[in-house]
């Protein structure tokens, strides 16, 4: 009852190209219990992320890595510092990040500072489009990012050590432990721990390009990350996940007036049980903000604190009316107790109590049709945000045994509490925000072909109406308000094709994004500068995409970046510039018996284009990176 | 043949790609900028966007962004003060970043770039004047830190040779110092750092004077003006103002005393901004302006002015309804020039208003206008 093997489905619907064999290739056959959260979003768009790629961004922050995998719009500070993620023509805080189920954005801020998330250690990613929550909660009005660890039952153990040299001084460590027990007395036990470390050090040889300054800064960063999971034969399991992370960034650190330091920590800890249809799931998550400036930016830095105790139950049923038919209701609630600190909020001390009380429901009707209906309400302290459904559904217009072609579309509403900073900022803040407003129509077509090539294109328009949208309005000297109507509406063309040649496989993948998205309604009299403006910082097109070859254990492969001008003001008066990146991966792996030696050397930027960081500032160019990971394996490979 | 489809597809990707996204908005061309109103654009502080814009005295619309024009490169920061000396301009350029601030000295005809005077002896330039043939002083705050001890160190003044387009001397000062007005041989300068002196340099040694206390030996490196100073002006009568809290101060340069301070207004709620004198120099403008509490803190103020004879300040008849982001008065057109900004993301506009405060137009110009410069 209520297997989803959200692994296999994964590969079956998306045949990613072969992955160099490493414990990623192992994750295929896992099995999960219960359906992720996602599946309920029939209708939607959703991309997970090439496993391959992953491997080979394993040494990344999200912030420099996802770029090249999905037409994602960043905000970047500068290397290695503050980075946020806009999907579909909004901002930052429209993203849900969601670690294992849950969502990881800070509540201060509402958003996930993409820099300080290192891809290690991490199993599986995947990019939610559009408005998910109905299913995922608060904040996922643009897109989601899902980020999950999970169990590989095969018994052994696998120990992987990697060491990454790049330009400007920039170096990682890393090493993951994997083992799994035997099945004993009908329990199992699968356990990962990893641990990284980094120092960015920026040093280029140039403190300008083309008449944009490099700004000197440094980042050290450190993670850990502990997944226990135990099962037993009557499909029990229990779940145990801690991820710590600890991010330095400093800009001009040779400077001990001008130093800037943000340090930015998290702790998250979840604990879950699942049997037969009820999973209970229990986690506290706490972020620690400091920042300051100067002699005392380590001693006396301003300090924003939070911490999220959450409890979730859900229960789900599975029914099987007739052949080819089948319904899944989950039924759920969710408590969660935030504790904000900080030393620039009125009261210092906020709590307040969040509810979400859901059902989601998933119906295969027939061999062609598939629909879901979901219905979230949220509580909040204070103030509840409106009720919130969606409506999905994928018909398969043809299929036969190579090609099949789906039609789908969905209807879902999206809301997103305002963040504690909103609302308790000294002075500025208002408590009386209402939560903004998403109602994201979504029309999509999907082309899957699997033959000797497999290729896949699919197709979405889309149209999003955010209401509500908040504001720091100068004309009221910065303080929040309620004050825009954004509407952002696009289409987006995925394509996918690989084809074995002999020995030689290769392939393509890529993404293209058109991109509207517009402030709608008029809230002074200079506003009419605004309204219909290209939103700042998203590209109007925007596009990835990666070729490969590969031959035997070997993999050569490009991928490029590009995205058209962003404008950095409202009245779309400035801009900077459009960029095409393009960088080269080279991996290599050579074994004996039980240990494999990887070698991966990479260029980024090759044609060296200049991209600017949010503060006009010139992020560092061309630079290369090679990463060297020893892979132990217990059982002989 | 497989890695002739490999190189093929690939290519017809990186053409399509490099049409689709390397195509930017097309520049006008370039044009001299000998004569007209420069409007310095501060942009939004963490954009680091700011820029000059020429907009010329008979015409409605501006030439934006003309460094970038001309030298294929921004100014990497708000333009926060200008001036000439002789043929060559100083643009002072402050970047949201400790160490990437700078003054740009470019020909002032063509607005062509001819050096680059950058940190650690430029940091957080403030006002720049000239102070004799080929010479300059920049006011610099040097690095700050964070509040409450925001000024850290010294400020000094950064003198400035034209001939050879270099740093020459750095001047130690008093903290955060501000505003500068050259008298005769004499350079005045004011203070944002709490020691609230009005300083003076002799423009040809350089030298600080230093003034007798009275009691005994006890010297100090300027007259207390009671409160921090920005921006100094010289009237007809050779008296200099400034503005000190909510007083204007009137100082006699050549006995080097306080001869008046003048309260403006009466609301506590507000403050005098934005000092400007007019082409005779015989009337001040201001700015008067706060954050309304009682209207959900929108900020509210208006433009006022007062003769150099005046006794008292009354704000009771407003030159204009309209909260300023900077001031400036063109004697050759005898029109005052003030900067509106809607928001710092987007782009700002210029009001030309006669003396007695008739609209003549409004040009849009960009983010930020906070600053003038007529030649």
């Amino acid at each position: 009852m209520g297997l989803g093997v959200s692994g296999k489905s994964f590969s079956q619907k998306n045949p990613g190209p072969p992955t160099p064999d490493s414990a990623i290739t192992h994750l295929r056959e896992v099995r999960v219990l219960g359906f992720a959260p996602e599946r309920f979003l029939t209708g939607q768009k959703s991309q997970p992320l090439d496993s391959a790629a992953t491997e080979q961004g394993r040494y990344q922050t999200l912030a420099d890595w996802l770029g090249t995998q999905a037409p994602v719009a960043f905000k970047s500070y500068g290397p290695g510092q503050v980075t946020t993620a806009g999907l579909r023509g909004t901002s930052g805080v429209h993203t849900a990040v969601l670690w294992n189920g849950v969502n990881i954005n800070s509540p201060a801020l509402g958003l996930t500072d993409f820099s300080t998330i290192a891809v290690a250690g991490l199993d599986r990613l995947s990019v939610q489009y559009g408005a998910a929550a109905s299913a995922l909660g608060s904040g996922a009005v643009g897109g989601s990012l899902l980020l999950q660890t999970l169990p590989d039952w095969t018994p052994g153990w696998h120990l992987s050590l990697g060491q990454r040299l790049g330009s400007f001084q920039n170096h990682q460590s890393q090493g993951v432990l994997r083992y799994t027990t035997a099945p004993k007395h009908g329990w199992q036990l699968s356990g990962k721990t990893a641990a990284y470390g980094s120092w960015q050090r920026n040093q280029t040889p140039y403190t300008q390009r083309r008449g944009y300054p490099v700004e000197p800064s440094e980042t050290q960063q450190r993670g850990f990350l502990q997944d226990i999971f135990l099962k037993n034969q009557r499909q029990q399991q229990v779940s145990l996940n801690l991820w710590l992370t600890d991010n330095r960034a400093t800009l001009a650190p040779a400077d001990p007036v001008g130093r800037e330091l943000l340090r930015t920590q998290a702790a998250r800890l979840l604990a879950g049980f699942e049997t037969k249809g009820f999973s209970v799931k229990t986690g506290f998550i706490r972020d620690v903000t400091d920042y300051g400036k100067g002699a005392t930016s380590e001693t006396n830095p301003s300090r924003t604190v939070t911490d999220r105790w959450l409890l979730r139950a859900e229960h789900e049923r599975t029914f099987t009316p007739g052949p080819n038919r089948q319904a899944t209701l989950r039924l759920g609630a969710e408590l969660t107790h935030f504790i904000a600190q900080v030393d620039e909020y009125t009261g210092r001390l906020i709590r307040e109590n969040r509810a979400d009380l859901y059902a989601l429901f998933r119906y295969r009707a027939s061999e062609r049709l598939l629909a879901s209906v979901n219905l979230r309400q949220a509580f909040v302290t204070g103030f509840n945000p409106p009720p919130t459904p969606s409506l999905g559904a994928e018909y398969r217009l043809i299929f036969t045994k190579k090609n099949s072609l789906s039609a789908k579309s969905s209807l879902a509403l999206s809301y997103r509490t305002p963040t504690l900073n909103e609302r308790y900022w000294k002075i500025l803040g208002n408590p009386g925000l209402r939560p903004e407003q998403g109602f994201n129509k979504e029309l999509g077509a999907v082309w899957q072909h699997t033959a000797r090539a497999t290729a896949s294109l699919e197709l979405t328009a889309f149209h999003n109406q955010i209401s509500n949208w908040t504001y720091w309005n100068p004309e009221r000297g910065y303080r929040v308000e309620n004050l825009q109507d954004v509407l952002a509406r696009g289409l987006e063309v995925t394509a996918r094709w690989q084809r074995p040649l002999g020995k030689t496989t290769p392939g393509f993948y890529g993404q293209y994004a058109l991109t509207r998205s517009t402030q709608q309604r008029p809230y002074d009299a200079y506003s009419s500068d605004i309204v219909g403006k290209q939103l700042p910082y998203i590209p109007r097109h925007s596009g990835t995409a990666t070729a490969y070859l590969q031959r035997g254990r070997s993999r050569f492969t490009g991928q490029l970046q590009a995205a058209s001008y962003r404008f950095v003001t409202f009245d779309n008066s400035q801009f900077q510039g459009g960029y095409v990146l393009v960088n080269l991966l080279v991996d290599t792996a050579l074994r004996l018996n039980r240990v494999e030696g990887r070698l991966s050397a990479q260029a980024f930027n090759v044609f060296d284009t200049l991209v600017l960081s949010v503060k006009s500032n010139a992020l560092p160019g061309r630079s290369f990176a090679v990463n060297l990971t020893f892979n132990l394996f217990s059982n002989p490979i | 043949m497989k890695t002739g489809y490999f190189i093929r597809q690939s290519s017809i990707l990186a053409a399509f790609s490099a049409t689709l996204f390397a195509c930017d908005p097309s520049n006008e061309a370039p044009q001299p900028y000998e004569r007209g109103v420069l409007v310095l654009n501060s942009g939004n502080f963490f954009d680091n966007n700011g820029s000059i814009s020429l907009l010329t005295r008979t015409s409605d619309t501006a030439s934006t962004n003309i460094f970038q024009r001309v030298n294929n490169r921004p100014l990497t920061g708000g333009a926060q003060g200008y001036a000439e000396v002789e043929d060559k301009g100083l643009i002072l350029v402050d970047n949201s970043s400790a160490g990437l601030d700078k003054v740009e000295i470019v020909d002032a005809r063509t607005f062509k770039s001819l050096a680059t005077l950058a940190a650690p002896d430029i940091e957080n330039p403030r006002a720049v004047v000239k102070v004799g043939a080929g010479k300059a002083y920049v006011t610099c705050w040097g690095t700050v830190g964070q509040f409450p001890n925001f000024f850290v160190n010294p400020g000094y003044i950064a003198v400035v040779d034209l001939t050879q387009n270099r740093i020459t001397k750095k001047i130690p000062l008093q903290k955060g110092v501000e505003g500068l007005a050259l008298v005769g041989n004499e350079v005045f300068i004011t203070g944002q750092g709490d020691e609230n002196l009005l300083q003076v340099v002799d423009s040809q040694t350089d030298a600080v004077r230093i003034f007798m206390t009275g009691a005994g030996s006890a010297t100090k490196s300027g007259i207390d003006l009671g409160g921090n100073a920005g921006t100094l002006t010289l009237d007809a009568n050779n008296k200099l103002w400034t503005l000190v809290g909510r007083e204007a101060v009137r100082i006699n340069p050549q006995t080097k005393t306080i001869e008046a301070r003048l309260p403006v207004g009466t609301d506590p709620r507000r403050s005098p901004g934005n000092l400007t004198l007019s082409g005779d120099r015989r009337t001040l403008f201001f700015t008067y302006t706060f954050y309304d509490a009682a209207d959900n803190y929108k900020q509210k103020g208006e433009l006022y002015a007062f003769g150099i004879n005046d006794t008292s300040i009354p704000t009771t008849k407003p030159v204009a309804r309209k909260v300023f982001s900077g001031l400036g008065f063109d004697a050759e057109s005898n029109l005052l020039y003030a900067g509106f900004t809607p928001s710092f993301k987007q782009a700002g506009y210029v009001f030309r208003y006669q003396s007695d405060g008739k609209l003549v137009d409004s040009v849009k110009v960009e983010v930020g206008p906070s600053g003038f410069y007529f030649k």
